[in-house]
């Protein structure tokens, strides 16, 4: 077989590969619309306004209705410095015994 | 023989780097005629504008001044994409370093010339095995150039120089980095096309080449100027 | 001429491409990487997007907050009669919310509770949510449920403002399928919400407003923020945006992660395009002597640009697709979803913007094909007869 044969075919077939990703896509997309009518009755019902996508502070779980950035405002010990804080972890503090822990 | 003028030359001169400093006058007014089946040879020492003849001849540069008319036609004017066709069509190329492309088989490297024309693939292999074949390399066809001995090499770019069935075969010194006995070889080769008809120029300061005595036409060159016509019809 | 031509000079083109094997399969990887990264972020970004649209649609349309010294306070449950007084205003009413900082599993919920509204049933909801008021029932997400090892009927208990247990029933979890936006929830009822955060009477977290024309929402908005100085409006609109910007740094975060793929390949092509090798401008002697026009050469390089890019274009998008929409983004989640104990289970719906893919390919095909034949340019339109001279 001549080699612009093989990369036409090769070329085809990964045309024809993505013809089938967005097939699928069309279809996913198409079973989930009773899914967003549905999640939208939830949002509507219960009033909500964000995404449970990030749940390690405020700003990250609620960025629409979040104050500004402050110190010591959610995760206790954790010292916010946006963007960072929502990528790495505060430091485990337990040893340095500054917690407060009520009984 | 028949006496068609088949490459005619008229005060054709060729300066490289004209108007500057080094500038240099590799072919000085030469006015020359060859026939159709003509074995010719131009000699002379290096430097003295040969090669620089040779590649105006093929359509390769063109002349400062003065033309060059290949089958009474002037080519020394024509844009380039017509010099192409006529290089194309009329002649095939010998050079003296062979000038093979490295890591392609031997069989690809001879078709290479014809791959821009609506030639069937398989057409043009089978031409190019044909070839090979007479040239007796055809055990060879696919081996990759690079790993050819000096001789199957000369013998590759003889067979690509004759893909396109030219009228007229150029060779500059090809016998420079030859043996005596491929060098004879290689000349008997060209003595076997000139029979077929073909017109074949060889630029070389060899004897071994120049005093072959099927040679009909020798051009002694000298400073970029024709010193001396020797016609041994 | 005919298409044969073109062939011809394609089979060369693939012909001298393998003959340098090993250069040629590492551009193609490195390219493909880069398309694949930058591919996944724009399938990752854009769905998410479009996902936060179509789901925070059911959103209310403005929230006020009240400000106190630019901090969050509690809103007035008096500001309601006046709000609703506003034209275009169809409803207002209480929303109460907040969070939870668990210690035993060092998670923070968030807690709620409906207000007024009457509850509906859900596909999406099992069991049901608590009645307004129902004492000690709550219904929870399914991120709540695994960090607690608790499911529906079983009783979980949450501190108070006071420092009692508070002790719950669990009536409900939402499904898995709902995740994306109640993971992390607890639903409680008015009251018990109330006496859990010890809200005085007459107080909301803030208020959801809904007006008759979405259009008019901004002109509510401006009317709220006049007649209480101290309220923050958030419009819907307003909050679908924050998504997109959200996950528009979030995207950048991670390309900044791979920087150094697209240096390399910016190093790679500058290569290219900066210099032919000796070789290669002795190879375009060669074919021009022995017959090949200019014209045949550059396109020769224009589909030697073609060939290595498409190859690397199509491979990378599709895995950049496969990636993303089958295999949940799992190269770039350390970095997406950040760290928490509660993570959502999701999957991403497949959306694909045309627009960004074909972008995508406009800024990677085309200048590779050109950094492929420009720099051949000038080695192919000089005279051959410098391979009869050298």
């Amino acid at each position: 077989m001549r080699r612009s044969s093989i990369f036409f075919l090769l070329t085809a077939l990964k045309i024809l590969i993505i013809i089938a990703l967005f097939v699928h896509s069309r279809i996913e997309l198409s079973n989930r619309m009773t899914l967003w009518k549905d999640l939208e009755g939830i949002v509507s019902t219960l009033k909500l306004t964000d995404m449970a996508l990030f749940t390690d502070a405020r700003y990250a779980r609620h960025p629409t209705q979040a104050d500004l950035f402050s110190a010591f405002q959610d995760y206790p010990g954790s010292i916010e410095h946006f963007p960072t804080g929502t990528i790495v972890p505060p430091p485990e503090f337990d040893s340095v015994e500054t917690v407060i822990k009520i009984k | 023989m028949s006496t068609e003028i088949i490459i005619e030359t008229a005060n054709t001169t060729k300066i490289f780097n004209k108007e500057k400093p080094d500038e240099v006058i590799a072919v000085n007014d030469v006015s020359i005629k060859i026939n159709r089946g003509d074995f010719v040879v131009f000699k002379g020492p290096s430097g003295s504008g040969k090669t620089t003849l040779l590649s105006m001849i093929g359509c390769m540069t063109r002349p400062t001044s003065g033309s060059i008319y290949v089958k009474g036609k002037d080519v020394s004017h024509l844009p380039e994409r017509f010099m192409t066709m006529i290089r194309r069509n009329t002649f095939g190329f010998i050079f003296q370093q062979f000038h093979l492309i490295k890591g392609v088989s031997v069989c690809e490297n001879v078709m290479l010339p014809l791959y821009p024309t609506d030639i069937k693939p398989s057409k043009l292999r089978k031409k190019a095995e044909e070839i090979l074949h007479n040239l007796g390399m055809e055990g060879r066809k696919d081996f990759p150039v690079q790993r050819l001995s000096g001789g199957e090499q000369q013998r590759t770019t003889i067979a690509r120089a004759l893909i396109n069935d030219p009228d007229i075969i150029l060779a500059d010194e090809p016998t420079a980095h030859l043996d005596t006995n491929l060098s004879e070889e290689f000349l008997s080769i060209m003595r076997g096309l000139q029979q077929e008809g073909k017109t074949i120029l060889i630029a070389t300061h060899d004897p071994l080449v120049y005093e072959k005595d099927y040679i009909n036409l020798i051009i002694e060159m000298r400073d970029g100027r024709v010193k001396n016509i020797i016609g041994k019809q | 001429m005919g298409i044969e031509k073109h062939r011809n000079i394609l089979d060369y083109t693939l012909l001298s491409l393998l003959r340098r094997k090993f250069k040629n399969i590492g551009i193609i990887l490195v390219f493909t990487f880069v398309i694949f990264i930058v591919g996944s972020i724009l399938f990752l970004s854009y769905s998410f997007k479009r996902e936060a649209y179509l789901i925070l649609k059911g959103s209310p349309e403005i929230v006020v907050h009240r400000m106190m010294a630019g901090r969050h306070e509690l809103t007035l449950l008096s500001y309601m009669k006046d709000i609703i007084e506003i034209p275009g205003v169809s409803k207002v009413e209480p929303r109460y919310w907040g969070y939870y900082y668990d210690s035993m599993t060092k998670a923070n919920y968030t807690i709620l509770s409906m207000g007024e509204t009457v509850m509906k049933t859900s596909r999406l909801l099992k069991g049901r949510l608590p009645e307004i008021n129902e004492k000690n029932s709550a219904a929870i997400g399914k991120g709540v449920a695994r960090a607690r090892f608790i499911d529906i009927g079983n009783v979980f208990s949450l501190q108070s403002a006071d420092g009692s247990q508070m002790v719950f029933n669990i009536v409900g979890i939402f499904e898995t399928d709902s995740e994306l936006m109640t993971a992390d929830l607890i639903v409680l009822s008015e009251s018990d919400f109330k006496r859990l955060v010890k809200m005085p009477e007459g107080m909301a977290t803030d208020l959801a407003i809904y007006v008759y024309n979405e259009t008019e929402a901004l002109t509510v908005a401006r009317k709220i923020r006049e007649r209480f100085p101290d309220s923050r409006p958030i419009l819907r609109d307003e909050i679908i945006r924050t998504y997109d910007a959200v996950f528009g740094w979030r995207s950048g975060l991670v390309l900044t992660l791979f920087i150094g793929a697209l240096a390399a390949f910016i190093i790679l092509a500058w290569d290219k395009a900066t210099g032919l090798s000796a070789e290669e401008k002795q190879e375009i002697g060669i074919l021009k002597a022995i017959g090949w026009e200019t014209s045949d050469i550059l396109e020769m390089k224009f589909w030697e640009g073609l060939v290595i890019s498409l190859t690397s274009f199509l491979p990378g998008i599709i895995l950049a697709y496969l990636h993303v929409f089958f295999f949940g983004a799992s190269l770039f989640a350390p970095a997406l979803k950040g760290w928490s104990v509660i993570y959502p289970e999701y999957r991403l719906a497949p959306f694909i913007n045309f627009y960004q893919v074909a972008t995508l390919m406009a800024i990677t095909v085309i200048p590779y094909i050109a950094s492929t034949i420009i720099p051949s340019w000038k080695a192919s339109i000089t005279e051959p007869d410098i391979v009869m001279r050298g």
